[in-house]
């Protein structure tokens, strides 16, 4: 389906838009890098440039060695900010603290998120970096950007902020990491007006919903990702920047149950492409699996001594719910039995694909371990068709909201609150009704709980007729 | 029961809560106990406008976000 923005969109054009000219962009060498000394002395950050990967402080260095040769009217933020960043940084491993304050009065006029204040508790010795405060910004879809945009975006940021930025948050917007008071409402204008990207969620909002590659370059994609990614954040633009929540909430969208954007993990309502119907199964092909003429995964795991494939070894037993088999040379699938976990079609994708039935899945609670642990989204929806305008899925949505805001503590999220009002309660305000592949633990405990509706005669006894049967 | 109502009930709360940054649910519960039909969103709705108009700020964390009156406790950049 092609893309049909909702406002109309611009054609970013770097050379018309850029702000920094080639030699200000290129004006230090390598040599100069190598022996470039910021003036904090920061043992321990050094240190970290030591290991095998890249390091952040080798880049942070770089940026500030970059800013110190820049014109001060060149920058509206100090030039000093980045080696102050890191100066803070060492006496914070010292110390074993951070120092920064957390949180505050800073935003964006008529947003309740997007911006996260950031003091320093050390201004005197690390004035560059007393307000250095983030911006999330919401992510296209999918993370494509050209580079059009992502310069014009670097020349804005190294103009009114630190130039430092995430590519991108864990939630997945890009961060801008460090500006002062002043900068915020003029980067959020240029964001929004120039290069037409919104800010993304935090505090108690609707956070920035993030989706997989899906159908813009991936064949497993059983949904339309980015459709539905770039829907829900629009349509629901009110509880992503006016907090009334009462916490964070995350919405994220993988294609398939391969789930490249881990929503299974990372949020409190997952959405996994998946397909109802059979898996398709091309027999001539899975011969040619089997007599070595396709390569298992595509040949990802190629140069490596693990002999001749072998289809029983490495896609029929490794089949989680054992419901594959081969019968004289057939290959054969009881689809009641198998949990779509994409195993097998990984392994041979020339033979095997979803079926045409396609929707999603959805799940519900995942978090991170503050309280009572990690989470991971409890399977809940097992299948539900998923085409625009979605009216059947922002239904489900907003009931959940209803319950959450209803019933939910100040800071628990919608895992916490299924826990403790037990998954059969939340069962009752998704309208689904309970399935073995709801429990996760134990899977053989004997008790059920009754509800009393469900009860003839309802809970409540007549003692008296009960002791004229059964003396004391 | 109009908008204009909730705003009252959520400002008087606002100035004289012992606290002065307050959860939505918070200022929700304040409007029930005077309305017990409101609606939450109807509640959302005459805090945005209190917040548009400048009456009331957002205080975040980062994490979580609070609503306070302008002009009491921290409302200004520290
Ligand atoms: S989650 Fe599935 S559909 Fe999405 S990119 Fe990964 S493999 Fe492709
Ligand atoms: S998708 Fe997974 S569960 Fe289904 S048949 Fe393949 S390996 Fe088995």
């Amino acid at each position: 389906m092609a893309f049909e923005p909702k406002e109309e969109q611009k054609t970013i054009n770097y050379e018309e838009a850029r702000i920094y000219s080639q030699e200000e962009l290129s004006n230090y060498t390598e040599e100069e890098l190598k022996n470039y000394k910021i003036k904090h002395d920061v043992p321990d950050l050094d240190d970290l440039e030591k290991g095998p990967w890249p390091s952040f402080v080798t880049d942070a260095k770089r940026e500030d060695l970059h800013r110190k040769k820049l014109n001060d009217e060149r920058l509206l933020i100090s030039k000093n900010c980045v080696e102050d960043l890191l100066g803070q940084l060492q006496l914070s491993f010292d110390h074993g603290e951070t120092h920064w304050k957390h949180g505050g009065i800073v935003g964006v006029f008529g947003y309740g998120g997007g911006v996260i204040g950031r003091y320093s508790d050390v201004q005197e010795d690390f004035p560059g970096v007393a307000s250095f405060h983030t911006l999330r910004v919401n992510q296209a879809a999918s993370k494509f950007y050209d580079t059009n945009y992502l310069r014009t975006l670097c020349d804005m940021w190294e103009y009114r902020g630190s130039g430092l930025l995430n590519m991108h948050g864990s939630t997945g917007d890009i961060i801008l990491l460090g500006t002062t008071t002043e900068q915020l409402e003029p980067v959020f204008h240029e964001m929004t007006h120039e290069l037409q990207q919104d800010l993304g969620g935090s505090g108690s909002n609707l956070r920035t919903p993030s989706c997989c590659i899906g159908k813009a370059r991936c064949e497993w994609s059983c949904i339309d990702t980015q459709d539905m990614c770039y829907e829900l954040t629009q349509f629901y633009q009110d509880e992503l920047h006016r907090p009334m929540f009462p916490y964070k909430f995350k919405f994220k969208f993988d294609g398939c149950p391969n789930g490249c954007v881990a929503s299974i993990a990372r949020s409190d309502m997952s959405f996994i492409g998946t397909w109802k119907d059979n898996i398709k199964i091309d027999q001539d092909k899975v011969k040619a699996y089997i007599n070595g003429e396709a390569q298992p995964n595509a040949g990802s795991h190629n140069g490596r001594d693990w002999g001749k494939f072998d289809i029983q070894k490495e896609v029929i037993d490794r089949c989680p719910t054992g419901c594959m088999s081969l019968e004289n040379g057939e290959l054969k699938i009881d689809n009641e039995n198998c949990n779509r976990c994409m195993h097998c079609i990984n392994v041979m994708p020339q033979a095997l694909r979803p079926g045409d039935d396609k929707g999603v899945t959805i799940l519900f609670g995942a978090k991170a371990p503050i309280l009572e642990g990690a989470q991971m989204s409890v399977m809940t929806i097992p299948f539900m068709k998923a085409e625009p305008p979605y009216d059947n899925i922002k239904d489900v949505i907003e009931n959940v909201w209803d319950w959450w805001m209803e019933e939910g503590k100040n800071r628990e999220r919608l895992g916490e609150l299924i826990q403790r009002k037990t998954l059969q309660e939340f069962l009752k305000v998704v309208g689904v009704p309970a399935a073995p592949q709801m429990v996760t633990a134990p899977r053989a405990n004997p008790y059920i709980f009754w509800k009393e509706e469900d009860v003839p005669g309802g809970f409540e006894r007549d003692v008296e007729d009960y002791r004229s049967r059964h003396k004391r | 029961m109009s908008t204009e109502d909730y705003k009252q009930v959520i400002l008087d709360h606002a100035t004289n809560s012992k606290k002065t940054k307050l959860y939505f649910s918070d200022l929700k519960k304040a409007v029930q106990k005077q309305y017990p039909d409101a609606k939450t969103r109807m509640v959302k709705q005459a805090a945005t406008e209190l917040i548009n108009d400048g009456t009331m700020i957002y205080y975040s964390t980062g994490s979580t976000t609070m609503y306070g009156l302008k002009g009491r406790g921290i409302t200004e950049d520290q």
